[in-house]
């Protein structure tokens, strides 16, 4: 067994030893609720490979019983599929640039003491934190500001947080203010400061906050039902609302393409199943960086923070 | 002159700060200047911006209309259910997860549970829940299947057609979810715990049970608390997602919440005035609570989050 001592703060010591029963019983816990996270994806992947007309008997659990890719070349023909991933690939990227941008450079006035009516400002944010006007009220703005189907509704109403203006506020303020005295000295100007000091130095707080924003830009599903109705504008997420909710299949038309054989092979149940696998494997190639990366950056999470 | 240079209006700070205050204003202010809305009479209206100039006022008729509408109790009965499990059951699990890990003497091991149960987090809800509907389906789903191989049941159990079994549904799949990613935050804090306070308590003799209970504990707590809190200020935010993905016409009865409703009645049915007073309403008890809730905290324990 390896032990890292370093890791764990120097736990390590405390643990050396052999494992008793009480440790047994622990790892069982903690193998068997790690099971049961994993075995719902498993069931899905395995379903995806499997011959739709065999699944229908039932009994495929762990492994495909008759293998078959039908399921995926139904999928990919489908071009909702592709919408729905230009869509959530374009919000995602262009959403979560223009937050970080927008968000910190807010953050960055509030973490100056010679901001004034710092404390103002400061209140001013927070009570929107705790209050709001409903669903109504801001339908009827998105709707005066002409957003109501238009891409930007997915941008503007999510570039600012006052949550993350607070975290990335908080870093800022733990820089030391030496730097930013020196570079007055030197003549820079606040935005320059912001920018070509500040910025480099919370790389930390700047991804955490980046990873926050794009997994909620790419799991949003909310705003593209109740904002827009144009089908170009349907994001990945309402596309699979929409498959696995009202079996809306994909269109006769383009099953046209498809040979004959196969159409008549299919069921519903493993052609969702492939849809929700090939919209998860983006999160499946990042999910590494992602983990590590937020995994370090919750403590900064904490408003006591 | 340092002194002076101070002291002068930092215009470049003020518009860098004003930028995010005129933001707010446009989409946080003016909408709360909407709730004027709730006390109105502009349900099914045409042209909302211009009755809500013209229509007079109507007083609290809309809030008395939803606390004697049919669907009232039921939708805050749900609400409410819902959002205690979800604080009994759902918020401890990850204390106990991390505690569990925390003990763990592989960090091998430690590490393949942890990559494996933050997962499901970073799949969005209509994918997972997507997932449970097929999971529990009555027609070939996984539980159906395994209980009938086993002969527990001899015709399929319609899960989501039962209103019976809908919070168990939503409470287990959040379990599943949110444990992994909810135990961030205390794995984080028992590891800032101080190294010597440990060391004390194994001179004195502490075995790990004990040390569990009265070191790392009590060192998490101020964590806990915060969370807590935050928990409690969001009893009557049911998720919508999760909700409004495994809700159907059969098991409704278990399923409105108050967060499905107000999307049904108003961009579906555009009753925008009763829309507005329910939200506002909800708004309302989500302040009280989670000011209520602090000035307890700070009271009893000296933490709270303002």
């Amino acid at each position: 067994m390896r032990i890292k001592v370093g890791k764990n703060g120097g736990r390590g010591e405390k643990h050396l030893g052999k494992n008793n029963v009480w440790d047994w019983v622990i790892i069982a816990l903690l193998a068997m609720f790690t099971l049961i996270c994993l075995y719902p994806f498993w069931y899905v992947v395995v379903g995806s490979f499997n011959s739709g007309s065999d699944y229908l008997r039932g009994g495929v659990l762990f492994w495909p019983r008759v293998f078959s890719m039908e399921n995926y070349r139904v999928v990919m023909v489908d071009s909702r599929l592709w919408i729905g991933f230009r869509v959530t690939i374009a919000r995602t990227v262009i959403t979560t640039i223009c937050h970080l941008g927008f968000t910190s450079m807010v953050a960055y006035a509030m973490s100056r003491d010679d901001l004034p009516c710092r404390s103002g400002i400061y209140w001013y944010c927070m009570l929107t934190m705790f209050f709001g006007g409903g669903l109504i009220p801001f339908y009827l703005l998105l709707k005066t500001l002409r957003l109501l189907n238009s891409f930007w509704v997915y941008v503007i109403p999510g570039m600012f947080s006052v949550y993350n203006m607070i975290i990335i506020s908080n870093y800022f303020r733990s820089i030391a203010g030496e730097i930013h005295e020196s570079a007055v000295m030197d003549g820079a100007s606040e935005f320059t400061i912001y920018s070509r000091l500040y910025l480099p130095l919370s790389k930390p707080v700047l991804a955490t906050v980046t990873l926050w924003v794009g997994v909620g830009q790419w799991n949003s599903f909310f705003d593209a039902m109740v904002y827009t109705t144009d089908r170009n504008l349907q994001t990945l997420q309402l596309f699979l609302y929409k498959m696995i909710k009202t079996s809306e299949f994909t269109s006769t038309a383009e099953m046209g393409g498809l040979p004959s054989d196969l159409v008549s092979n299919i069921s519903t149940t493993n052609v969702r199943y492939a849809t929700i696998v090939v919209s998860t494997i983006p999160i499946l190639f990042i999910y590494p960086f992602l983990q590590r990366f937020l995994a370090k950056g919750i403590m900064l999470g904490s408003l006591k923070g | 002159m340092q002194k002076r240079g101070k002291r002068r209006f930092n215009w470049q700070i003020f518009a860098m700060a004003m930028a995010g205050v005129l933001y707010l204003l446009v989409f946080n202010y003016i909408p709360m200047f909407g709730i004027a809305i709730a006390f109105k009479d502009l349900d099914y209206s045409m042209n909302i911006m211009k009755d809500l100039m013209e229509k007079p006022w109507v007083g609290m008729s809309n809030f008395i209309k939803f606390v004697t509408d049919a669907q009232f109790g039921s939708v805050m009965y749900n609400t409410l259910v819902l959002g205690i499990l979800e604080l009994v059951i759902t918020f401890p699990i990850p204390i106990m997860f991390a505690l569990l890990l925390n003990e763990l003497r592989s960090q091998r091991f430690r590490k393949v549970v942890q990559t494996t149960t933050y997962f499901p987090y970073f799949i969005s809800w209509v994918v997972f829940a997507g997932i449970v509907q097929m999971f529990v389906s009555s027609d070939g789903g996984f539980i159906n299947d395994v209980l009938m191989r086993f002969h527990v049941i001899n015709q399929p159990i319609p899960f989501l057609s039962q209103p019976g079994y809908f919070y168990p549904i939503i409470i287990i799949s959040s379990v599943i979810k949110g444990t992994g990613w909810g135990s961030v935050v205390y794995v984080s804090a028992i590891a800032g715990v101080d190294q010597e306070i440990y060391e004390a308590a194994h001179i004195d003799g502490a075995n790990r049970w004990k040390t569990a209970l009265y070191v790392t504990i009590p060192c998490i707590m101020p964590t806990v608390m915060v969370m807590l809190l935050l928990a409690i200020s969001g009893i009557l935010g049911s998720g919508f997602d999760r909700i409004y993905m495994l809700q159907n016409p059969l098991n409704l009865v278990r399923s409105e919440v108050l967060d499905t409703y107000v999307y049904k009645v108003g961009i579906a049915d555009r009753r925008y005035s009763y829309t507005t007073a329910v939200g506002l309403f909800r708004s309302v008890v989500a302040v009280v609570l989670l000011g209520s809730s602090n000035y307890i905290a700070k009271k009893k324990t000296g933490n709270g989050i303002f």
